[in-house]
């Protein structure tokens, strides 16, 4: 028990980085999805290509690649540009989950009946208009359960910032066990991720139910 | 100069020809009924008027206001900035045959959601519209529901509602009771009539024969992408000239 009392505050201390990575990622790369997944579907047609490369590239290359890249391959494509290990990771995180975001939103979008684009435009709206009013809102509804699973993976995924060397609750966690000779800083950290995905969860059920007072 | 004057349409998808030099000119207050078969193109020809589908050849005029001009020779027509061509489809309202209502907002929202995003009107502005324009389809009461609680029937005249709320010169009806019920057409229909009653510029494409007949002051019977025979309910019920008219009517009426 004391010993629990020891690690736990220690393993603790990585919540910083496990969170800000967490958080400041949600809050970018949700709306650089949606503005992606209108890149995919545009009438465009470079546009459309260049987002299907993109994602391609981001869905087929391992996330922890593309933080080393950022990381230590930029600095030798851009002279000079060796960004700090936060920054860089932050933007392999925001760049790959985008890209998963995009996706469910270009389902989701695509899954809208043609029928609302018509109605809206029958009334006068314009091409964004109907987005913003008509059909982003009835999309959230829809991509919410594929998007609480991409946001349960990225809690997770924020363990792979410990390449950078960062201290995230997982690499903290790592080395007490190396240090002790004991296994409990596992569990420990195994509490902290579940805890934060009981919230999520909850958030997300939340935001269904809001979301069912309609039906379609 | 006639309110409405649709020349020499012409529309392909593909190779498939829908709309083989088709034209229509109507008068304020007047109501043409659209009847034909499957397939003839008589929605298409009435997408073409709001916008909803381009047109290869012709021209198309509201008002006088040119939106779809038809050059010299032999090009494709030429259509006018975007935004003019949204400012006269801004005058017509539609009403489609699976209603499109938008189903995350109330019937009042539904309503409400035009006249304050495309006019810039106030909720208080446009209130009195809703309520006059909803309790005169009878609907005033599931002003909270959404639309998937309300019947085909109601969602048909909310659709009529939200439509009318722009204040627009012309209605279009897309067979506006073929996905309903049987027992569910009279509502939408008395409604539709009621606006006729108030000489509303209306266009129904329908399969509705009766009502085509009291309703209209002039029928279009199109078939294979052209009209075939047009005048009055009279004429075309009564004394069909057409073949095509006299086949279409009797495969109608066989009941």
């Amino acid at each position: 028990m004391e010993y629990l009392l020891n690690i736990v505050p220690a393993v603790a201390a990585g919540l910083q980085v496990t969170l800000k990575i967490f958080i400041v990622t949600i809050i970018l790369s949700l709306p650089l999805g949606i503005l992606m997944a209108l890149g995919r579907i545009s009438k465009i047609m470079p546009l459309r290509k260049f987002m299907g490369a993109y994602i391609y590239v981001m869905r087929g290359t391992p996330l922890m690649l593309q933080i080393l890249f950022i990381y230590y391959g930029l600095p030798f494509i851009i002279q000079g540009l060796r960004l700090p290990d936060f920054p860089a990771a932050l933007i392999a995180f925001v760049f790959n989950y985008a890209a998963y975001f995009a996706e469910i939103f270009r389902g989701g979008i695509q899954s809208i009946d043609r029928g609302q684009y018509e109605g809206a435009k029958v009334l006068g709206m314009t091409y964004i208009q109907t987005m913003r009013r008509i059909v982003l809102p009835q999309v959230v509804k829809r991509v919410l359960p594929p998007v609480a699973n991409e946001t349960i993976n990225l809690l997770k995924d924020t363990s792979l910032v410990y390449i950078l060397a960062m201290n995230d609750i997982l690499r903290i966690t790592r080395s007490i066990v190396q240090r002790d000779f004991d296994t409990t800083a596992f569990i420990v950290a195994a509490v902290f991720y579940l805890f934060f995905t009981f919230i999520l969860t909850k958030i997300f059920s939340y935001l269904e139910k809001r979301y069912a007072v309609y039906d379609e | 100069m006639s309110f409405v004057e649709m020349d020499h349409i012409r529309k392909n998808f593909g190779s498939l020809e829908v709309l083989k030099d088709v034209s229509l000119h109507m008068d304020a207050g007047e109501v043409v009924s659209i009847i034909g078969p499957s397939g003839s193109g008589k929605s298409t020809f009435l997408r073409c008027l709001c916008q909803l589908e381009t047109i290869d050849k012709g021209s198309i005029t509201v008002d006088g206001d040119a939106m779809v001009s038809q050059p010299a020779g032999d090009g494709r027509s030429v259509y006018a900035s975007p935004s003019h061509v949204r400012a006269i489809c801004r005058r017509m309202g539609m009403c489609f045959q699976h209603f499109n209502l938008f189903p995350h907002m109330t019937v009042l929202d539904n309503i409400l959601e035009a006249p304050r995003i495309v006019k810039g009107m106030k909720t208080n502005e446009i209130m009195p519209t809703a309520e006059a324009l909803l309790k005169k389809v009878g609907l005033w009461d599931k002003r909270d529901e959404y639309p998937s609680r309300l019947s085909g029937g109601q969602q048909q005249r909310v659709a009529i509602a939200r439509a009318l709320a722009m204040n627009p010169d012309i209605m279009l009806f897309d067979e506006p009771t073929s996905a309903l019920d049987p027992e569910l057409t009279g509502e939408v229909l008395r409604t539709i009539k009621q606006l006729a009653d108030e000489d509303m510029t209306m266009i129904i494409v329908t399969h509705e024969m009766a009502f085509a007949r009291e309703v209209a002051d002039r029928i279009l019977f199109m078939a294979d992408g052209i009209v075939q025979e047009e005048g009055t309910p009279d004429q075309i019920f009564e004394h069909p000239q057409n073949e095509r008219t006299q086949n279409f009517l009797k495969s109608m009426l066989r009941f």
